[in-house]
């Protein structure tokens, strides 16, 4: 399937998300001062500035993207960008929103880039490592994880698009109606992809706590 | 009839009609299938934080330092340029009324021009491509490019009636001498690198 929600990736940028929920407040608040002088170019600000946001946006990019790999491109690309951009960072909104933003708006193109290239079945890492321990171990291996890898091998699983919507939406905080603006799509899109994936969550989740013992 | 997913999740969310709204509150199990959902929303945004594999800093911090330096001699290329030129200009301009000391005085200096523009040429194709500094070097580039800006503007100050002096040689040929040694420092720092 094509990635129409991805096509529009840099409009991300323009609007800061209005619900943000959990993930997005948790990121401490980075000194004014430390921006300030980062702004200037000094390198032990950037440095710190790095290794404050290092860990959350790779987290925000781990979610969003197939591999860790891509994750850690992510991670470089949104840092260029923060450097880049950072002159014409006016200081209303916070700071963390904006590097968010970019992060998201980075994994976002980094799908639609290879959207065009590979197709969306391939296996993602986590998908794979199910795959093999389930043929190494079977189902029960998988069943007696902690339940929290399961939930992360499952939203790893899921189609790109539906992944995006649900971690955007549920956890990012955007609203169906930001997210149909970087689609280029409607709310009812969005809404769609959001059931469509907690439809496929509870369908990868459901067997492996309830499923019958053979 | 029960909730759709996408209506109970607009319930879970708030955005909801009126009419699902009241289903949901008066269907238990419509009520447990947001709770649920609910649940679900909360264990997504409890997933544990990731961290990378590499620590990715010190190729980040050699890529911003390579961005500066090729910034900052797209800059330094342009000036030198406008020196050139300028240079050039009187040279054609008085050409017919040079004595033999002052054609022997253009000769050296256009060579150092020449000689000059070859080696900023060099540095911008090759100079810190993304390469790792030790302190150091790092400080012998910063001296040495902050040498060549004085040298810069020295030239920069030089008014048409005295650009073929002797004074102006000297200038280009520090220039030179200092965009030399540049290069060394760039290129031993390559080769050294890349062993
Ligand atoms: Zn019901």
């Amino acid at each position: 399937m094509t990635l129409n929600l991805l096509e529009a990736a840099t409009v991300l940028q323009a609007g800061e998300p209005t619900g943000v929920t959990t993930r997005a407040t948790q990121m401490t608040t980075v000194d004014e001062v430390l921006v300030a002088r980062a702004k200037a170019g000094n390198e032990a600000a950037l440095e710190a500035l790095f290794r404050h946001f290092e860990v959350p946006v790779y987290t925000l990019a781990r979610r969003l993207t197939r591999t860790s790999h891509d994750a850690e491109d992510v991670l470089q690309e949104t840092f260029l960008e923060v450097v880049r951009s950072i002159g014409r960072f006016r200081g209303d909104g916070s700071f963390e929103g904006w590097i968010r933003r970019v992060a998201a708006s980075k994994a976002l193109m980094k799908l639609r880039r290879q959207a065009s290239r590979a197709p969306e079945e391939d296996l993602s890492e986590e998908l794979a490592d199910a795959v093999a321990a389930e043929r190494a171990h079977g189902i029960a291996a998988i069943a007696t994880a902690p339940e929290r890898l399961d939930l992360q091998a499952a939203l790893a699983r899921l189609p790109d698009t539906a992944r995006v919507v649900i971690w955007l939406h549920d956890v990012e905080g955007y609203s169906h109606d930001e997210i149909a603006a970087m689609a280029g799509k409607t709310a009812s899109f969005s809404k769609s992809q959001l059931a469509r994936a907690h439809a496929r969550l509870r369908e990868m989740l459901a067997p492996r706590l309830e499923g019958p013992c053979t | 009839m029960h909730l759709s997913l996408e209506d109970l999740l607009a319930v879970r969310d708030g955005d909801a009609t009126v009419d699902a709204v009241a289903h949901a509150e008066s269907c238990p199990q419509c009520g447990a299938e947001i709770e649920r959902l609910r649940a679900i929303q909360g264990r997504l945004a409890a997933l544990p934080e990731q961290r990378p594999a590499d620590d990715i800093w010190p190729s980040l911090r050699a890529e911003l330092t390579a961005r500066v330096q090729r910034r900052r001699w797209a800059l330094a290329g342009w000036a030198a340029a406008c020196v050139a030129a300028a240079f050039t200009l009187v040279i054609a301009v008085r050409g017919g009324l040079e004595s033999w000391h002052e054609a022997q005085l253009v000769r050296e200096t256009k060579v150092l021009v020449a000689a000059s523009q070859q080696l900023e040429q060099r540095l911008r194709t090759h100079g810190g491509a993304g390469r790792v500094v030790n302190g150091r070097t790092a400080d012998t580039i910063v001296q040495l490019e902050d040498r060549i800006a004085v040298v810069d503007a020295q030239l920069g100050r030089v008014g048409p009636e005295r650009a073929q002096s002797q004074d102006v040689l000297e200038l280009w040929q520090e220039r030179v001498r200092l965009l030399d040694a540049l290069v060394s420092v760039q290129t031993t720092r390559t080769a050294y690198v890349g062993l």
